[in-house]
Protein backbone atom coordinates (compact mmCIF):
# COMPACT_ATOMS: atom_id res chain seq x y z
CA UNK A 1 0.00 0.00 0.00
CA UNK A 2 1.22 3.51 -0.84
CA UNK A 3 2.39 5.50 2.18
CA UNK A 4 0.39 8.61 2.96
CA UNK A 5 3.46 10.77 2.50
CA UNK A 6 4.17 9.35 -0.93
CA UNK A 7 3.44 12.67 -2.56
CA UNK A 8 5.58 14.71 -0.20
CA UNK A 9 8.51 15.71 -2.45
CA UNK A 10 11.24 15.09 0.10
CA UNK A 11 10.18 11.51 0.77
CA UNK A 12 8.95 10.51 -2.67
CA UNK A 13 11.89 8.26 -3.24
CA UNK A 14 12.41 6.87 0.26
CA UNK A 15 11.87 3.15 0.30
CA UNK A 16 12.80 0.11 2.32
CA UNK A 17 15.40 -1.95 0.49
CA UNK A 18 16.40 -4.50 3.11
CA UNK A 19 14.36 -5.69 6.05
CA UNK A 20 13.04 -8.78 7.76
CA UNK A 21 9.55 -10.07 7.02
CA UNK A 22 6.85 -8.31 9.01
CA UNK A 23 4.43 -10.34 11.11
CA UNK A 24 1.25 -9.24 9.34
CA UNK A 25 -2.22 -10.25 10.51
CA UNK A 26 -1.91 -12.23 13.72
CA UNK A 27 -5.38 -12.17 15.22
CA UNK A 28 -7.60 -13.81 12.62
CA UNK A 29 -11.09 -15.26 12.40
CA UNK A 30 -10.82 -17.15 15.70
CA UNK A 31 -10.83 -13.78 17.45
CA UNK A 32 -13.72 -12.62 15.26
CA UNK A 33 -15.63 -15.71 16.39
CA UNK A 34 -14.88 -14.69 19.96
CA UNK A 35 -16.42 -11.24 19.44
CA UNK A 36 -19.39 -12.59 17.49
CA UNK A 37 -20.40 -15.46 19.75
CA UNK A 38 -19.91 -13.33 22.86
CA UNK A 39 -22.27 -10.74 21.41
CA UNK A 40 -24.91 -13.45 21.02
CA UNK A 41 -24.32 -14.92 24.45
CA UNK A 42 -24.44 -11.70 26.43
CA UNK A 43 -26.94 -10.09 24.05
CA UNK A 44 -29.70 -12.63 24.73
CA UNK A 45 -29.34 -11.99 28.43
CA UNK A 46 -29.08 -8.20 28.24
CA UNK A 47 -32.06 -7.93 25.90
CA UNK A 48 -34.19 -10.74 27.26
CA UNK A 49 -33.75 -10.47 31.03
CA UNK A 50 -36.99 -8.49 31.40
CA UNK A 51 -38.99 -11.31 29.80
CA UNK A 52 -37.74 -13.85 32.33
CA UNK A 53 -39.92 -12.25 34.97
CA UNK A 54 -42.89 -10.98 33.04
CA UNK A 55 -44.89 -11.63 29.88
CA UNK A 56 -47.00 -14.43 28.45
CA UNK A 57 -43.99 -16.50 27.31
CA UNK A 58 -42.19 -16.30 30.63
CA UNK A 59 -41.50 -20.03 30.94
CA UNK A 60 -40.05 -20.21 27.46
CA UNK A 61 -37.58 -17.40 28.15
CA UNK A 62 -36.54 -18.71 31.54
CA UNK A 63 -35.00 -21.78 29.95
CA UNK A 64 -33.97 -20.50 26.55
CA UNK A 65 -32.09 -17.37 27.64
CA UNK A 66 -29.55 -18.93 30.02
CA UNK A 67 -29.22 -21.99 27.77
CA UNK A 68 -28.37 -19.94 24.66
CA UNK A 69 -26.10 -17.69 26.71
CA UNK A 70 -24.29 -20.71 28.13
CA UNK A 71 -23.79 -22.40 24.75
CA UNK A 72 -22.47 -19.29 23.03
CA UNK A 73 -20.19 -18.21 25.85
CA UNK A 74 -18.68 -21.69 25.67
CA UNK A 75 -18.11 -21.14 21.95
CA UNK A 76 -16.46 -17.83 22.85
CA UNK A 77 -14.14 -19.53 25.31
CA UNK A 78 -13.41 -22.36 22.90
CA UNK A 79 -12.19 -19.98 20.20
CA UNK A 80 -10.33 -17.89 22.78
CA UNK A 81 -8.39 -20.91 23.97
CA UNK A 82 -7.85 -22.26 20.45
CA UNK A 83 -6.36 -18.93 19.42
CA UNK A 84 -3.66 -19.18 22.08
CA UNK A 85 -0.29 -20.43 20.92
CA UNK A 86 -0.06 -22.28 24.22
CA UNK A 87 -3.70 -23.35 24.77
CA UNK A 88 -2.82 -25.81 27.53
CA UNK A 89 -1.50 -22.92 29.60
CA UNK A 90 -4.88 -21.17 29.75
CA UNK A 91 -4.98 -21.94 33.47
CA UNK A 92 -2.09 -19.50 33.93
CA UNK A 93 -4.78 -16.80 33.68
CA UNK A 94 -6.05 -17.82 37.09
CA UNK A 95 -2.84 -18.68 38.92
CA UNK A 96 -0.77 -15.75 37.62
CA UNK A 97 -3.42 -13.03 37.41
CA UNK A 98 -2.37 -9.58 36.23
CA UNK A 99 -5.03 -7.06 37.27
CA UNK A 100 -3.96 -4.31 34.84
CA UNK A 101 -4.67 -6.64 31.92
CA UNK A 102 -8.21 -6.44 30.57
CA UNK A 103 -7.73 -9.89 29.01
CA UNK A 104 -7.18 -11.32 32.46
CA UNK A 105 -10.19 -9.49 33.91
CA UNK A 106 -12.20 -10.74 30.92
CA UNK A 107 -11.16 -14.34 31.58
CA UNK A 108 -12.52 -14.07 35.13
CA UNK A 109 -15.72 -12.36 34.03
CA UNK A 110 -16.38 -14.89 31.28
CA UNK A 111 -15.70 -17.78 33.65
CA UNK A 112 -18.19 -16.41 36.17
CA UNK A 113 -20.69 -15.87 33.37
CA UNK A 114 -20.27 -19.49 32.26
CA UNK A 115 -20.97 -20.66 35.80
CA UNK A 116 -23.99 -18.42 36.32
CA UNK A 117 -25.65 -19.24 33.00
CA UNK A 118 -25.07 -22.95 33.61
CA UNK A 119 -26.61 -22.79 37.08
CA UNK A 120 -29.56 -20.78 35.76
CA UNK A 121 -30.16 -23.31 32.97
CA UNK A 122 -30.24 -26.14 35.49
CA UNK A 123 -32.51 -24.16 37.83
CA UNK A 124 -34.88 -23.39 34.96
CA UNK A 125 -34.95 -27.07 34.01
CA UNK A 126 -35.74 -28.04 37.59
CA UNK A 127 -38.16 -25.11 37.98
CA UNK A 128 -36.52 -23.76 41.12
CA UNK A 129 -37.78 -20.21 40.77
CA UNK A 130 -36.55 -18.72 44.04
CA UNK A 131 -32.81 -18.94 43.46
CA UNK A 132 -33.31 -18.43 39.74
CA UNK A 133 -34.94 -15.04 40.27
CA UNK A 134 -32.19 -13.97 42.65
CA UNK A 135 -29.56 -14.77 40.00
CA UNK A 136 -31.10 -12.75 37.17
CA UNK A 137 -29.71 -9.41 38.36
CA UNK A 138 -26.12 -10.51 39.10
CA UNK A 139 -25.96 -12.48 35.85
CA UNK A 140 -27.16 -9.44 33.90
CA UNK A 141 -24.39 -7.34 35.46
CA UNK A 142 -21.73 -9.97 34.73
CA UNK A 143 -23.10 -10.29 31.18
CA UNK A 144 -22.78 -6.54 30.74
CA UNK A 145 -19.17 -6.63 31.95
CA UNK A 146 -18.49 -9.51 29.57
CA UNK A 147 -19.93 -7.40 26.76
CA UNK A 148 -17.72 -4.38 27.33
CA UNK A 149 -14.46 -6.00 28.42
CA UNK A 150 -13.49 -6.56 24.80
CA UNK A 151 -13.57 -2.81 24.23
CA UNK A 152 -11.09 -2.46 27.07
CA UNK A 153 -8.90 -5.15 25.55
CA UNK A 154 -8.89 -3.41 22.18
CA UNK A 155 -8.26 -0.09 23.93
CA UNK A 156 -5.12 -1.51 25.53
CA UNK A 157 -3.76 -2.39 22.10
CA UNK A 158 -1.73 0.80 21.91
CA UNK A 159 -0.31 -0.02 18.50
CA UNK A 160 -3.69 -0.35 16.77
CA UNK A 161 -5.19 3.10 16.42
CA UNK A 162 -8.77 2.40 15.40
CA UNK A 163 -9.43 -0.11 18.17
CA UNK A 164 -8.93 2.49 20.88
CA UNK A 165 -11.69 4.83 19.75
CA UNK A 166 -14.04 5.94 22.56
CA UNK A 167 -17.08 4.58 20.72
CA UNK A 168 -15.79 1.01 20.90
CA UNK A 169 -17.71 0.40 24.13
CA UNK A 170 -20.91 1.61 22.51
CA UNK A 171 -20.30 -0.64 19.51
CA UNK A 172 -19.81 -3.65 21.78
CA UNK A 173 -23.10 -2.96 23.57
CA UNK A 174 -24.91 -2.39 20.27
CA UNK A 175 -23.45 -5.59 18.83
CA UNK A 176 -24.84 -7.45 21.84
CA UNK A 177 -28.32 -5.92 21.61
CA UNK A 178 -28.35 -6.52 17.85
CA UNK A 179 -27.27 -10.16 18.15
CA UNK A 180 -29.45 -10.85 21.18
CA UNK A 181 -32.61 -9.51 19.56
CA UNK A 182 -31.73 -11.36 16.35
CA UNK A 183 -31.61 -14.65 18.25
CA UNK A 184 -35.08 -14.06 19.72
CA UNK A 185 -36.49 -13.17 16.31
CA UNK A 186 -34.99 -16.37 14.90
CA UNK A 187 -36.40 -18.51 17.69
CA UNK A 188 -39.75 -16.87 16.99
CA UNK A 189 -41.64 -18.74 19.68
CA UNK A 190 -42.31 -15.79 21.87
CA UNK A 191 -45.52 -13.85 22.00
CA UNK A 192 -46.23 -11.56 19.03
CA UNK A 193 -45.89 -8.52 21.24
CA UNK A 194 -42.45 -9.73 22.27
CA UNK A 195 -41.37 -10.03 18.63
CA UNK A 196 -42.36 -6.43 18.11
CA UNK A 197 -40.13 -5.37 20.99
CA UNK A 198 -37.21 -7.42 19.68
CA UNK A 199 -37.67 -6.05 16.16
CA UNK A 200 -37.53 -2.51 17.53
CA UNK A 201 -34.38 -3.33 19.50
CA UNK A 202 -32.83 -4.86 16.37
CA UNK A 203 -33.73 -1.90 14.17
CA UNK A 204 -32.56 0.73 16.64
CA UNK A 205 -29.31 -1.13 17.40
CA UNK A 206 -28.60 -1.46 13.68
CA UNK A 207 -29.28 2.19 12.93
CA UNK A 208 -27.26 3.56 15.83
CA UNK A 209 -24.30 1.24 15.13
CA UNK A 210 -24.37 2.18 11.44
CA UNK A 211 -24.48 5.88 12.27
CA UNK A 212 -21.48 5.60 14.58
CA UNK A 213 -19.44 3.59 12.06
CA UNK A 214 -20.21 5.92 9.18
CA UNK A 215 -19.61 9.16 11.05
CA UNK A 216 -16.49 7.84 12.74
CA UNK A 217 -14.83 6.13 9.82
CA UNK A 218 -16.17 7.69 6.66
CA UNK A 219 -16.78 11.33 7.54
CA UNK A 220 -14.68 12.24 10.58
CA UNK A 221 -11.05 13.27 9.95
CA UNK A 222 -8.60 10.93 11.64
CA UNK A 223 -6.30 12.29 14.30
CA UNK A 224 -3.09 10.57 13.27
CA UNK A 225 -1.29 9.28 10.24
CA UNK A 226 -1.62 5.73 11.55
CA UNK A 227 -5.39 6.04 11.95
CA UNK A 228 -5.68 7.52 8.47
CA UNK A 229 -3.73 4.58 7.07
CA UNK A 230 -5.99 2.08 8.83
CA UNK A 231 -9.18 3.79 7.70
CA UNK A 232 -7.84 3.83 4.16
CA UNK A 233 -7.18 0.07 4.43
CA UNK A 234 -10.63 -0.50 5.89
CA UNK A 235 -12.45 1.32 3.14
CA UNK A 236 -10.53 0.07 0.12
CA UNK A 237 -9.52 -3.20 -1.51
CA UNK A 238 -10.70 -6.60 -0.30
CA UNK A 239 -11.17 -5.34 3.22
CA UNK A 240 -13.38 -2.57 1.90
CA UNK A 241 -15.65 -5.14 0.28
CA UNK A 242 -15.80 -7.01 3.56
CA UNK A 243 -16.49 -3.88 5.61
CA UNK A 244 -19.14 -2.39 3.32
CA UNK A 245 -20.84 -5.79 2.95
CA UNK A 246 -20.91 -6.00 6.72
CA UNK A 247 -22.44 -2.55 7.07
CA UNK A 248 -25.13 -3.35 4.52
CA UNK A 249 -25.94 -6.86 5.74
CA UNK A 250 -25.42 -6.13 9.39
CA UNK A 251 -27.18 -2.82 9.76
CA UNK A 252 -28.89 -1.46 6.64
CA UNK A 253 -30.79 -4.58 5.54
CA UNK A 254 -31.91 -5.67 9.03
CA UNK A 255 -32.89 -2.12 9.95
CA UNK A 256 -34.98 -1.69 6.83
CA UNK A 257 -36.54 -5.17 7.01
CA UNK A 258 -37.40 -4.80 10.67
CA UNK A 259 -38.99 -1.41 10.11
CA UNK A 260 -40.98 -2.67 7.11
CA UNK A 261 -42.07 -5.68 9.14
CA UNK A 262 -43.13 -3.49 12.03
CA UNK A 263 -44.99 -1.02 9.85
CA UNK A 264 -46.77 -3.61 7.69
CA UNK A 265 -47.20 -6.08 10.53
CA UNK A 266 -45.40 -8.76 8.50
CA UNK A 267 -43.36 -10.65 11.07
CA UNK A 268 -42.10 -13.04 8.38
CA UNK A 269 -39.46 -10.43 7.58
CA UNK A 270 -38.04 -10.59 11.10
CA UNK A 271 -36.12 -13.87 10.73
CA UNK A 272 -34.60 -12.56 7.50
CA UNK A 273 -33.54 -9.40 9.27
CA UNK A 274 -32.09 -11.51 12.08
CA UNK A 275 -29.99 -13.75 9.80
CA UNK A 276 -28.74 -10.77 7.84
CA UNK A 277 -27.73 -8.94 11.00
CA UNK A 278 -25.79 -11.89 12.38
CA UNK A 279 -23.92 -12.44 9.10
CA UNK A 280 -23.20 -8.74 8.68
CA UNK A 281 -22.06 -8.35 12.27
CA UNK A 282 -19.44 -11.05 11.75
CA UNK A 283 -18.16 -9.35 8.58
CA UNK A 284 -17.92 -5.92 10.19
CA UNK A 285 -16.15 -7.23 13.27
CA UNK A 286 -13.72 -9.20 11.11
CA UNK A 287 -12.82 -6.20 8.94
CA UNK A 288 -12.47 -4.06 12.08
CA UNK A 289 -10.14 -6.68 13.55
CA UNK A 290 -7.94 -7.05 10.49
CA UNK A 291 -7.48 -3.45 9.29
CA UNK A 292 -5.31 -2.15 12.18
CA UNK A 293 -3.06 -5.17 11.88
CA UNK A 294 -2.06 -4.08 8.37
CA UNK A 295 -0.30 -1.04 9.80
CA UNK A 296 3.52 -1.30 9.49
CA UNK A 297 4.84 -0.62 12.99
CA UNK A 298 8.55 -0.28 12.35
CA UNK B 1 18.73 2.52 38.03
CA UNK B 2 17.15 2.95 34.62
CA UNK B 3 19.01 1.08 31.93
CA UNK B 4 18.71 2.59 28.49
CA UNK B 5 20.05 2.28 25.00
CA UNK B 6 21.28 4.80 22.47
CA UNK B 7 22.01 4.22 18.79
CA UNK B 8 23.97 6.88 16.99
CA UNK B 9 22.63 6.50 13.48
CA UNK B 10 25.48 8.64 12.17
CA UNK B 11 27.88 5.87 13.13
CA UNK B 12 25.91 2.81 12.02
CA UNK B 13 27.36 1.25 8.86
CA UNK B 14 24.66 -1.42 8.44
CA UNK B 15 27.06 -4.34 8.86
CA UNK B 16 24.42 -6.33 10.78
CA UNK B 17 27.01 -7.66 13.21
CA UNK B 18 24.63 -6.73 16.02
CA UNK B 19 21.87 -8.82 14.43
CA UNK B 20 24.13 -11.85 14.21
CA UNK B 21 25.50 -11.39 17.73
CA UNK B 22 21.97 -11.13 19.11
CA UNK B 23 20.85 -14.26 17.33
CA UNK B 24 23.86 -16.23 18.52
CA UNK B 25 23.70 -14.94 22.08
CA UNK B 26 19.99 -15.57 22.54
CA UNK B 27 19.41 -18.59 20.27
CA UNK B 28 16.86 -16.68 18.26
CA UNK B 29 15.33 -19.12 15.76
CA UNK B 30 15.30 -18.75 11.99
CA UNK B 31 12.62 -16.33 10.83
CA UNK B 32 12.55 -14.38 14.09
CA UNK B 33 14.53 -11.32 15.17
CA UNK B 34 15.02 -9.56 18.47
CA UNK B 35 17.10 -6.94 16.75
CA UNK B 36 17.18 -6.04 13.10
CA UNK B 37 18.81 -3.43 10.91
CA UNK B 38 16.51 -1.86 8.34
CA UNK B 39 17.93 -0.33 5.17
CA UNK B 40 16.11 2.65 3.70
CA UNK B 41 17.27 4.21 0.43
CA UNK B 42 16.48 7.89 0.00
CA UNK B 43 16.86 9.92 -3.17
CA UNK B 44 17.14 9.25 -6.89
CA UNK B 45 20.25 8.17 -8.78
CA UNK B 46 22.87 9.62 -8.71
CA UNK B 47 21.90 11.53 -5.58
CA UNK B 48 21.12 8.56 -3.35
CA UNK B 49 21.78 7.82 0.29
CA UNK B 50 21.32 4.56 2.14
CA UNK B 51 20.32 4.78 5.80
CA UNK B 52 20.65 2.03 8.37
CA UNK B 53 18.41 1.78 11.41
CA UNK B 54 18.86 -0.89 14.11
CA UNK B 55 15.53 -1.63 15.77
CA UNK B 56 14.83 -3.48 18.97
CA UNK B 57 12.52 -3.36 21.99
CA UNK B 58 12.33 0.17 23.44
CA UNK B 59 11.97 -1.06 27.05
CA UNK B 60 9.35 1.61 27.68
CA UNK B 61 8.87 3.01 31.17
CA UNK B 62 5.14 2.96 30.51
CA UNK B 63 5.21 -0.35 28.65
CA UNK B 64 1.89 -1.27 26.98
CA UNK B 65 3.05 -4.87 26.52
CA UNK B 66 3.65 -5.29 30.23
CA UNK B 67 0.29 -3.73 31.08
CA UNK B 68 -1.73 -5.90 28.69
CA UNK B 69 -0.03 -9.23 29.42
CA UNK B 70 -2.67 -11.30 31.23
CA UNK B 71 -0.23 -13.51 33.12
CA UNK B 72 2.66 -11.08 33.81
CA UNK B 73 4.94 -13.03 31.50
CA UNK B 74 6.18 -9.61 30.41
CA UNK B 75 7.41 -7.83 33.48
CA UNK B 76 9.68 -4.96 34.43
CA UNK B 77 12.90 -5.69 36.28
CA UNK B 78 14.15 -3.28 38.97
CA UNK B 79 16.79 -2.00 36.53
CA UNK B 80 14.07 -1.02 34.02
CA UNK B 81 14.48 -3.90 31.60
CA UNK B 82 11.22 -5.36 30.28
CA UNK B 83 11.84 -9.08 30.54
CA UNK B 84 9.91 -12.11 29.24
CA UNK B 85 9.12 -15.30 31.11
CA UNK B 86 8.56 -17.78 28.30
CA UNK B 87 7.50 -20.50 30.76
CA UNK B 88 4.57 -18.37 31.85
CA UNK B 89 3.53 -16.93 28.46
CA UNK B 90 0.28 -18.36 27.06
CA UNK B 91 0.85 -17.06 23.52
CA UNK B 92 -2.20 -14.80 23.34
CA UNK B 93 -0.26 -12.22 21.29
CA UNK B 94 -1.89 -9.29 23.11
CA UNK B 95 1.60 -7.84 23.62
CA UNK B 96 2.13 -7.91 19.87
CA UNK B 97 -1.08 -5.93 19.46
CA UNK B 98 0.01 -3.45 22.13
CA UNK B 99 3.63 -2.77 21.18
CA UNK B 100 3.68 0.31 18.91
CA UNK B 101 7.17 -0.57 17.72
CA UNK B 102 6.56 -4.08 16.38
CA UNK B 103 9.34 -5.31 18.63
CA UNK B 104 7.67 -8.49 19.89
CA UNK B 105 7.44 -11.71 17.90
CA UNK B 106 6.00 -15.16 18.43
CA UNK B 107 8.86 -17.63 18.74
CA UNK B 108 8.06 -20.32 16.15
CA UNK B 109 9.73 -23.01 18.26
CA UNK B 110 8.39 -22.30 21.73
CA UNK B 111 5.10 -20.71 20.61
CA UNK B 112 5.59 -17.95 23.14
CA UNK B 113 6.17 -14.23 22.82
CA UNK B 114 9.76 -13.08 22.79
CA UNK B 115 11.75 -9.91 22.28
CA UNK B 116 14.99 -8.10 23.09
CA UNK B 117 15.74 -8.16 26.80
CA UNK B 118 18.82 -5.92 26.60
CA UNK B 119 20.59 -9.28 27.21
CA UNK B 120 19.34 -9.24 30.83
CA UNK B 121 21.35 -12.38 31.62
CA UNK B 122 24.57 -10.67 30.54
CA UNK B 123 23.69 -7.45 32.36
CA UNK B 124 23.12 -9.43 35.53
CA UNK B 125 26.64 -10.82 35.16
CA UNK B 126 28.09 -7.32 34.74
CA UNK B 127 28.46 -7.58 30.97
CA UNK B 128 27.10 -5.39 28.21
CA UNK B 129 24.53 -6.65 25.70
CA UNK B 130 25.96 -8.74 22.87
CA UNK B 131 25.05 -6.19 20.21
CA UNK B 132 26.93 -3.43 22.04
CA UNK B 133 30.07 -5.50 22.40
CA UNK B 134 30.11 -6.54 18.77
CA UNK B 135 29.40 -3.17 17.14
CA UNK B 136 32.57 -2.17 15.21
CA UNK B 137 31.77 1.56 15.19
CA UNK B 138 30.42 1.90 18.73
CA UNK B 139 27.10 3.07 17.35
CA UNK B 140 25.37 1.29 20.22
CA UNK B 141 25.64 2.73 23.70
CA UNK B 142 24.17 1.09 26.79
CA UNK B 143 24.03 2.33 30.35
CA UNK B 144 22.19 3.88 33.25
CA UNK B 145 20.05 6.84 32.24
CA UNK B 146 19.72 7.87 35.91
CA UNK B 147 23.47 8.21 36.31
CA UNK B 148 24.57 11.60 34.93
CA UNK B 149 28.14 10.35 34.73
CA UNK B 150 27.33 7.31 32.58
CA UNK B 151 28.51 7.48 28.99
CA UNK B 152 24.99 7.26 27.61
CA UNK B 153 23.77 10.14 29.79
CA UNK B 154 26.71 12.29 28.80
CA UNK B 155 26.22 11.41 25.14
CA UNK B 156 22.57 12.43 25.32
CA UNK B 157 23.46 15.63 27.15
CA UNK B 158 26.04 16.61 24.56
CA UNK B 159 23.95 15.92 21.45
CA UNK B 160 20.95 17.93 20.36
CA UNK B 161 19.51 15.53 17.77
CA UNK B 162 18.44 12.82 20.20
CA UNK B 163 14.89 11.46 19.90
CA UNK B 164 12.67 8.46 20.46
CA UNK B 165 10.25 6.66 18.20
CA UNK B 166 6.55 7.56 18.43
CA UNK B 167 6.68 9.80 21.53
CA UNK B 168 2.98 10.57 21.01
CA UNK B 169 2.13 7.06 22.26
CA UNK B 170 3.15 8.05 25.76
CA UNK B 171 5.22 4.92 26.27
CA UNK B 172 8.35 6.77 27.44
CA UNK B 173 10.89 4.61 25.58
CA UNK B 174 14.31 4.08 27.12
CA UNK B 175 15.79 3.45 23.67
CA UNK B 176 16.86 6.65 21.96
CA UNK B 177 18.35 7.51 18.60
CA UNK B 178 20.92 10.12 17.75
CA UNK B 179 20.86 11.50 14.20
CA UNK B 180 18.79 10.00 11.46
CA UNK B 181 15.69 11.38 9.84
CA UNK B 182 12.01 10.86 9.45
CA UNK B 183 12.45 8.11 6.88
CA UNK B 184 14.42 6.03 9.39
CA UNK B 185 12.14 6.27 12.39
CA UNK B 186 8.64 6.66 10.94
CA UNK B 187 7.52 3.60 9.00
CA UNK B 188 4.69 5.37 7.19
CA UNK B 189 7.07 7.89 5.68
CA UNK B 190 8.71 5.36 3.38
CA UNK B 191 7.56 3.01 0.66
CA UNK B 192 7.57 -0.61 1.67
CA UNK B 193 6.96 -2.38 -1.62
CA UNK B 194 6.35 -6.09 -1.30
CA UNK B 195 8.54 -8.30 -3.48
CA UNK B 196 12.19 -9.01 -4.18
CA UNK B 197 14.55 -6.21 -3.34
CA UNK B 198 18.14 -5.73 -2.36
CA UNK B 199 19.39 -9.16 -1.17
CA UNK B 200 15.99 -10.22 0.17
CA UNK B 201 12.21 -10.29 -0.11
CA UNK B 202 10.24 -7.47 1.46
CA UNK B 203 6.97 -8.90 2.72
CA UNK B 204 5.09 -10.49 5.57
CA UNK B 205 5.37 -13.86 7.23
CA UNK B 206 2.71 -16.32 6.07
CA UNK B 207 2.42 -18.09 9.39
CA UNK B 208 4.09 -17.85 12.77
CA UNK B 209 4.20 -20.73 15.21
CA UNK B 210 1.70 -23.52 15.31
CA UNK B 211 -1.89 -23.80 16.40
Amino acid sequence: MEPLTAHAPVLQSARVTLDVLHTGVFWGWFVTMNFWSKSISTGVFLVGAFFMRKGPSRDFYRLVIPAVAFVFVDITLLFTVLDLHQPFRFWHMFVYPHPTSVINLGAWVLSVYVGLTFVMTVLAWKRQDGLYDRLIGPTWVVGFLATIYTAGLLGQSTARELWSTPTEVAQMILAATLAGSAVFLLLGKGHDQDSTVFAWVLALSAMVALTIYVTEVVFAPQKSEEAEFIVHALLSGNLGVLFYSGLVLGFVVPGVLALIGLRGKTPLLFPLAAVSSLVGLWLVKHAWLIAPQLLPLS
Amino acid sequence: MRLGFLVDLNNCIGCKACEVACKAENNVPVGAWRLRVKYVDVGLYPDVKRNFTPMRCNHCENAPCERVCPVSALHQLPNGIINVDSQRCIGCAACMMACPYGAIYMDPETNTADKCTFCAHRVEAGLEPACVVTCPTEANLFGDLDDPKSRISQYIASHRDVRVRKPEKGTKPKHVYCGGGQSQLEPLSVRREEGMNLFNRIGTLDKVGGH
